[in-house]
């Protein structure tokens, strides 16, 4: 019989072996591995019947609801698709009509979002939470009054079946679709469970909304491996070693802003957190001083730098760091390490060929990890995963280099992608809401201050008649979710341009660090 | 030692909201951070406010920097932890 790729498969497998076992505690609320698997049987039941395509969006996160419609979206055999409660309804509006999903699943955040306009562009499918705990009800629609039998076990996939379709900034002015498979998803995992061998007793937190893909890994590696998922609130994260320790978390993966966050508020002292015994970090670069601060806080613990683009399934390169780990001297950052078992990763010039160790270049990614492209979106998909001499890459647009030992290096971008608080930014696509709200072409972003390659603001610069900050940032939260929306916006007059015409930001970012702009503003 | 005015703190967390574009009344009861409306990274601003304008001791371990969710919540918490 061939293997089932479905990624509720080993959830189901754990609901038989360890019904009694919890599988998701939230607040007060705890599931157990019986619990989660009969409610996602029924919601199969009720949901498999409206599936076409197959995509169900989750307008949800850090709740029961959100897991429990993943885990029924792919029970179900379908595609989930993780939408963010903190979009406006313009954009979630632009996202259904390009979805055209065919059920929504919403959380109590999520259903306080549905206007009349969103529900009159939502799917014809609603389930939003129901009056007892677990529960769901059908807000719109046809479900009928005899919804389908409970499903026994998850619907059987294979490796191409598209899993999840996680949505990253785009440089266009609207976000682009990751499709990620089922076989990329098992590649992942295979990996991960050889290296940390999570297991029953493991209790794990999920640090992030399930709009990152790091979600995936918290998930996924927890109810694969009969192991506990303790949801944090946002205020648990600024204080994560009081999580940690009043719910005995054995395994976390979070980005490395959360320890530059936790720090500012004293709360990492040494031997905090002591039932740790895995730390993962991911998402943007990690300061070599965060992971010695945290290797103090969890003296019981390993700390591994994992570094990957979502477009090459959560992570795919990794730099042991707590046995005498490497880092990249000249960004004090720790290194991005070496290929997973199912990948290989190579540093090429702007024609796609390798460069020689210690030079510097374009950090491109092959294997079973790989996404399959952007949903809809051909030309980008071919642009950015070519074939060369019958080999898929993914041109993640990071620049690296690899030192004589293999060892691979992260540099910084190639192109204007940032990372702000956790965040994956295109600056472009702000630019393009900018320019519409100054009614001028001469506008652009800066990222702007800097600690160790990630951005921790932005900064709207614009060659015209002075705004009123407040009416443009009023503009764009109508189309830009709030972590887009710069902090300050500066008129200024005459736009700095480079050679070949297009606006000069780097000159911008120099001005902020010299100081220079207030000077402008006054003269 | 400064007491708590629980209207000084509903300034500096209206000042927030309405940095985020969001309305700056809000009731002594209503979740500001478990109902996304303000993030951590506000949350973050808020402690450190608390720590410098009523000498609130972060690092004391009773301290439990979560329980800052609604106004009476943090006026409550803010009143038992002066240093």
């Amino acid at each position: 019989m061939a293997t089932n790729f479905n990624i509720s498969t080993a959830f189901g497998r754990n609901a038989g072996l360890f019904p009694d076992n919890s599988a998701l505690v939230v607040g007060a609320d705890r599931f157990t591995y019986g619990e989660l698997a009969s409610l996602v049987q029924r919601l199969a039941g009720i949901l498999a019947p409206v599936l076409t395509h197959g995509r169900v969006g989750i307008l949800a996160t850090r709740s029961t609801e959100a897991c429990a419609g993943i885990l029924t979206t792919a029970w179900a055999g379908g595609t989930y698709v993780p939408i963010g409660l903190k979009l406006p309804e313009e954009r979630l509006i632009a996202l259904f009509e390009m979805l055209q999903l065919d059920a929504l699943i919403v959380d109590k955040a999520g259903e306080r979002l549905l206007s009349d306009t969103l529900i009159a562009a939502a799917p014809r499918l609603i389930l939003a939470p129901g009056e007892t705990r677990g529960d769901f009800k059908a807000l719109k629609g046809s479900l009928s009054a005899t919804p389908g039998p409970a499903m026994p076990t998850p619907v059987k996939v294979g490796p191409s079946h598209t899993a999840y379709i996680e949505f990253t900034s785009g440089t266009t002015g609207t976000p682009k679709g990751v499709m990620v498979s089922a076989g990329a998803v098992a590649a992942y995992l295979e990996a991960m469970h050889t290296w940390y061998d999570f297991g029953p007793e493991d209790r794990a937190a999920e640090t992030c909304d399930i709009t990152f893909d790091l979600s995936v890994h918290n998930m996924l590696t927890t109810w694969k491996a009969g192991a506990e998922l303790h949801i944090m609130r946002p205020l648990d994260m600024i204080a994560p070693a009081r999580f940690v320790n009043s719910h005995r978390i054995t395994t976390w993966l979070s980005v490395p802003s959360v320890v530059a966050m936790t720090r500012k508020t004293g709360g990492l002292s040494p031997s905090s957190m002591r039932t740790l015994r895995i730390s993962l970090f991911c998402g943007e670069p990690l300061p070599a001083s965060a992971a010695r601060a945290w290797a103090e806080a969890a003296p019981n613990s390993v700390i591994d730098n994992i570094y990957g683009p979502t477009e090459a399934t959560i992570a795919c390169l990794r730099q042991t760091w707590s046995a005498g780990g490497r880092e990249t001297a000249s960004r004090a950052i720790v290194a991005i390490g070496q290929p997973y078992p199912a990948m290989q990763a190579e540093i090429v010039d702007p024609e796609g060929r390798p460069v020689e160790d210690g030079t510097a270049g374009e950090i491109a990614l092959a294997g079973a990890q790989l996404a399959d492209g952007y949903f809809q979106q051909p030309e980008l998909t071919a642009a950015r995963f070519p074939t060369r001499e019958g080999t898929r890459w993914y041109l993640t647009g990071d620049r690296g280099y690899r030192d004589p030992d293999g060892v691979f290096h992260h540099l910084g971008r190639l192109d204007n992608q940032i990372k702000l608080h956790g965040h994956r930014i295109e600056l472009e696509e702000i630019d393009t809401h900018l320019r519409a709200a100054t009614a001028t072409e001469m506008a652009v972003v800066v990222a702007w201050p800097l600690s160790h390659g990630s951005a921790e603001g932005l900064v709207g610069f614009y060659a015209a008649a002075p705004h009123d900050g407040k009416q443009i940032r009023e503009r764009l939260a109508l189309v830009l979710p709030p972590h887009m929306i710069p902090d300050r916006f500066e008129a200024i007059e005459t736009m700095p341009l480079n050679a070949n015409g297009k606006i000069d930001r780097n000159a911008l970012f120099r001005r902020l660090e010299a100081g220079e702009v207030e000077l402008e503003r006054a003269s | 030692m400064t007491s708590v005015n629980i209207e000084t703190v509903r300034g500096t967390i209206a000042e927030m909201l309405a940095a985020r574009d969001q309305e700056a009344d809000f009731a002594d009861d209503e979740s500001l951070f478990d109902s996304g409306r303000l993030d951590s990274i506000a949350a973050v601003n808020l402690l450190l406010a608390l720590e410098n304008d009523y000498g609130v001791d972060l690092s004391d371990p009773d301290f439990n920097v979560s329980q800052i969710d609604t106004l009476q919540e943090i006026v409550q918490l803010v009143s038992t932890h002066q240093s």
